[in-house]
């Protein structure tokens, strides 16, 4: 998405959805289950809207029970299908054709790809029927505004990339983005979800999306108050610096270097906190990866299984965590929305909070001060220095994030501000997130990007409707100025109201600010000044373009074409382990990859290495329980949630089941392509169609087939165990983000 | 004339997504032994597509309720908003109550030798019981108070989708019936 129009997050948020939403299509999320209040406001659109909703899943899950239309797909064929909807609007020139023509680049290409997906192929290959394809594209061409809605069902693939941009693809041919009711909104599951992808909680990148390059790191520096040359000698050597680290996914390879791997050294320590290892695919490389390591050490305030499912006798620790109810600070809701939480108790007994652990942390390995001085700097006349000598947490913190991460808009994120949204939460509709009374003018949490401390939040993002200070903007400039000879800023047409330039824009630099807002600036102002809009620690830059309702990050055209990427458009690719075998030939996956986070990763020479369907004829599919969460270990320790579901277990239709003999609430055994096999008890059900079963990913404790309930420390283990499904989640990453295959992959199911 | 309230539950199945939010928070709020459900989460028809269906069933608060009057003991009584409760300390445990009530309330604690059933447990719509309001042996027998607190009973304040309404018969009738009316469909 963020390589669509510009940032890759959901585009409007749930009340807008309930108040203007006329049709619904969600894809690749199970909302009723994963997110039960989100669902809520669906099912409140159907009531205040009469809202269509529309569901695309491999199962028949709860929302679907809840659609006026439930589209049963085969796994990982979400980017046929949308093209065979595609296909079908273009044919009828249902397209929102002023709309492409002005604010999108390249949706010829999307056309003539559209033409070879004809209902019939798109059937074939989705296993949806051809009147429903035909029908369902009526039904989104014509109603609008329509919203599209997905989470981890479209990501965990290996071409989860290109799924999560045939959605807005589809959405920019429709002419729902920057509209109430429309967008694309991707539904985070957990507690700040998004706030820790904007922290940038990950291996290839600084906090709020900078990246690793040298620029990033150097205006790091400065905010942090620390000398550059000190960060570069902390790496190895100077080149790891701009490397991306091992991934979540593949990070076992750095230990096990089975696969060729680029890094100094094998990873030789892990430290885990706050991410459940049980939940992540290829477990059972992740258990040898734990055996291997020369240090394990573990914070959480619930036991996490990796201390359970390891054989490793010594050299791991499990600190006690804190949980959030003993901390305090923010988190980001799905719709971009900060929230402050206080601090109920102080972290009950041995347990410290997550931030005291990383402050010990800092002070055991030295680095203490360097670590904390980004809390006590400050800009004094537009100069970014050091400006005390000691900092109060959690409010010097929030204001560290707010003064650095201005790609985003969090400038505008004062702790005084956000505090002020807590106390005086019922003065926020709930629909329109607009404040009432001393909150007016103000939406509730500041949805970024929120461009300075006046600005009030951007309930809707790409809406050139509402003027820039009051959350409008187009799409953002940042795939440089032309492609190919043709411009990529927005027509002179899409002028974003209010602003003093008419049409398309650049986004606004040091270079470029007298030139496109006509203005003049002083010496002073241009000594002050930073590089571009999103490395200015002056603000001045944010500071003009509020005076010309002008949008810092520029007005620009959204792309359908990546031309950095190995499938410059989405193109459809069988999943590594399909059972069509006809179809891997004719839509092949990717060579296989050299590098990506510092591994090397299987495509094509796994895909056509055999006919696994032979061997292995029946699809998983991946889902969750209501009561259980990530790993589980949080849920399965409450005797209420786990009395829900007791056991693992997996969904399979009666007749596949007494094909093998497998009555109802018999065990069996399910066998991966990559040698592992669990027990589970299997549950008949009609969810599931007989070419594929379905089973929780929430459970851990038992190790195929063995009970590891002896390996909890005292009083540890929780009330449910059971076989973590990844243990024969199948071999396969996304070829960008190398997030796993959770999603499409195959089994053989035996009787046990 | 006016008329008394008279406190009813009611599921809009259109809402209900089996998310197990009222039966937890039922279980949490009155410390409910694991296995003593007051308050269920069905789903019948489960997969079927075009008939599965959801729904949250406890004690309906029957205005003419089988219970009462099949009990040898008398151990119900009837408040005057509705509200079915019964006393603990008189029940004897036959389980006659189980077999009239048409939704499988009645809870039995099935812990003791030979089966045998303890006092019957059911859904008091958070009301209590006939001991002294909000006194430690009413909450120990049948949990929290809630309605003397003036507060919504723990299942339906839980509920993610606002599917389990409670209140006033008439104010709760008038709440479905501007939903279906909105959705453009009509009542069961």
């Amino acid at each position: 998405m963020a390589n669509t129009w510009g940032y890759g997050a959901m585009t409007n948020h749930f009340g807008d959805i309930v108040k203007h939403s006329k049709a619904i299509m969600v894809i690749g999320a199970n909302s009723a289950v994963a997110n039960p209040i989100g669902f809520k406001h669906m099912l409140q659109a159907k009531d205040s809207n009469r809202a269509k909703l529309i569901v695309i899943d491999p199962i028949f899950t709860r929302s679907a029970a809840k659609a006026d239309h439930y589209l049963r797909i085969r796994t990982g064929t979400d980017i046929a299908l949308i093209y065979g909807f595609l296909h079908i609007i273009f044919k009828n020139g249902w397209e929102d054709r002023e709309f492409l023509k002005d604010r999108v680049y390249g949706m010829d290409l999307i056309k003539e790809e559209a033409k070879k997906w004809t209902p019939e192929e798109t059937s074939n290959v989705t296993g949806v029927p051809v009147e429903q394809i035909i029908q369902v594209a009526n039904v989104i061409a014509k109603t609008k505004p329509m919203t599209v809605i997905w989470a981890l069902g479209i990501t965990q693939h290996s071409i989860g990339t290109s799924n999560t941009r045939i959605l807005p693809i589809l959405q920019l041919a429709l002419g729902n983005m920057g509209k109430k009711g429309g967008g694309t909104n991707i539904i985070r599951g957990h507690d700040n979800v998004q706030g820790s992808t904007d922290m940038g909680n990950l291996a290839d990148t600084l906090s709020g999306y900078y990246g690793l390059a040298e620029g990033a790191w150097k205006y790091y520096a400065q905010g942090w108050g620390v000398d550059f040359n000190w960060l570069q000698k902390r790496f190895f050597e100077p080149k790891w610096m701009n490397e991306k680290g091992f991934s979540l996914a593949k990070w076992y390879q750095g230990v096990l270097q089975e696969e060729k791997t680029y890094s100094s050294s094998p990873i030789r320590a892990v430290w885990i906190q706050g991410t459940g290892i049980t939940s992540m695919a290829q477990t059972h490389k992740m258990k040898e990866a734990l055996d291997k390591l020369d240090l394990v050490v573990i914070a959480e305030p619930f036991l996490n299984e990796a201390a359970v499912i390891t054989d490793r006798k010594d050299d791991l620790y499990i600190l006690p965590t804190g949980t959030q109810f003993e901390t305090e600070g923010t988190v980001t809701a799905t719709n971009r929305s900060s929230q402050w939480r206080s601090k109920i108790i102080e972290p009950l007994y041995e347990a410290k909070s997550d931030e005291q652990i990383m402050f010990e942390f800092a002070k055991k390995f030295g680095f203490y001060d360097e670590y904390v001085r980004g809390m006590m700097m400050g800009i004094e006349d537009g100069v970014i220095k050091q400006v005390k000598k000691d900092f109060v947490w959690p409010d010097d913190a929030v204001r560290e994030i707010a003064r650095i991460i201005q790609s985003i808009g969090l400038t505008g994120w004062t702790p005084e501000r956000l505090r002020a949204h807590q106390e005086n939460w019922h003065l926020f509709d709930p629909l329109t997130l607009e404040g009432r009374g001393k909150m007016k003018g103000e939406y509730y949490g500041l949805p970024w990007p929120c461009w300075d401390e006046k600005h009030p939040g951007s309930p809707v993002l790409y809406d050139i409707d509402t003027p820039a200070s009051e959350g409008g903007m187009g799409f953002r400039n940042r795939f440089g100025l032309e492609h190919n000879g043709v411009s990529q800023l927005a027509s002179e047409r899409v002028t974003v109201r209010g602003s003093k330039i008419k049409g398309g824009y650049p986004q606004i630099t040091k270079e470029n600010i007298e030139k496109v807002l006509g203005i003049k600036l002083t010496e002073a102002e241009k000594a002050k000044m930073g590089p571009s809009w999103a490395m200015d620690y002056s603000g001045i830059i944010v500071k003009k373009c509020r005076e010309a309702g002008v949008v810092p990050y520029g007005n620009a055209k959204a792309r359908t074409i990546v031309w950095e990427f190995p499938d410059p458009i989405p193109l459809h690719r069988e999943p590594i382990h399909s059972p069509r075998w006809d179809l891997v030939k004719k839509y092949p996956t990717y060579p296989d990859q050299e590098k990506n986070f510092r591994v090397e990763t299987k495509y094509i020479s796994e895909q056509q290495k055999k006919d696994w369907s032979k061997e292995f004829p029946t699809m998983i599919v991946s889902m969750r329980v209501v009561n259980l969460s990530g790993a589980g270990m949080l849920e399965r320790t409450s005797k209420y949630l786990a009395h829900i579901t007791p056991e693992m277990f997996a969904n399979i239709h009666p007749d596949l089941a007494l094909e093998h003999g497998i009555k109802d609430g018999d065990m069996m055994w399910l066998h991966a392509p990559h040698g592992t096999k669990i027990k589970v008890k299997a549950k008949h059900n009609f969810s599931v169609t007989p070419d594929r079963i379905c089973l929780p990913y929430n459970f851990a404790g038992v190790w195929q087939g063995v009970d590891q309930s002896d390996k909890y420390p005292e009083e540890t283990r929780p009330y449910a165990i059971g076989e973590p499904s990844n243990l024969i989640t199948n071999y396969g990453f996304d070829i960008i983000t190398q997030i796993s295959e959770f999603n499409a992959g195959l089994c053989r199911v035996e009787k046990a | 004339m006016s008329q008394a309230a008279r406190m009813k539950f009611y599921c809009d199945e259109d809402r209900c997504i089996e998310c197990f939010a009222c039966a937890v928070a039922c279980s949490v709020a009155h410390e409910l032994p694991v296995g003593i459900s007051r308050r269920k989460v069905i789903t019948l028809f489960d997969g079927i597509e075009g008939k599965e269906i959801s729904t949250s069933i406890a004690c309906m608060h029957c205005t003419d309720a089988p219970c009462e009057q099949v009990c040898p003991v008398d151990c119900f009584y009837i408040r005057e908003d509705g509200i079915v409760l019964h006393d603990k300390e008189t029940c004897i445990g036959c389980g006659y109550c189980l077999y009239a009530c048409p939704f499988g309330a009645p809870q039995f604690p099935r812990d003791g030798a030979f089966g045998i059933k303890g006092a019957m447990d059911k859904c008091t719509m958070c009301a209590g019981g006939p001991e002294e309001t909000n006194s430690s042996k009413e909450r120990q027998l049948y949990g929290q108070n809630r309605i003397a607190e003036g507060k919504v009973p723990a299942c339906a304040a839980m509920c993610s989708t606002n599917a389990l309404l409670v209140g006033d018969a008439e104010r709760v009738s008038e709440v479905y019936r501007r939903r279906i009316a909105g959705r453009g469909t009509t009542a069961y």
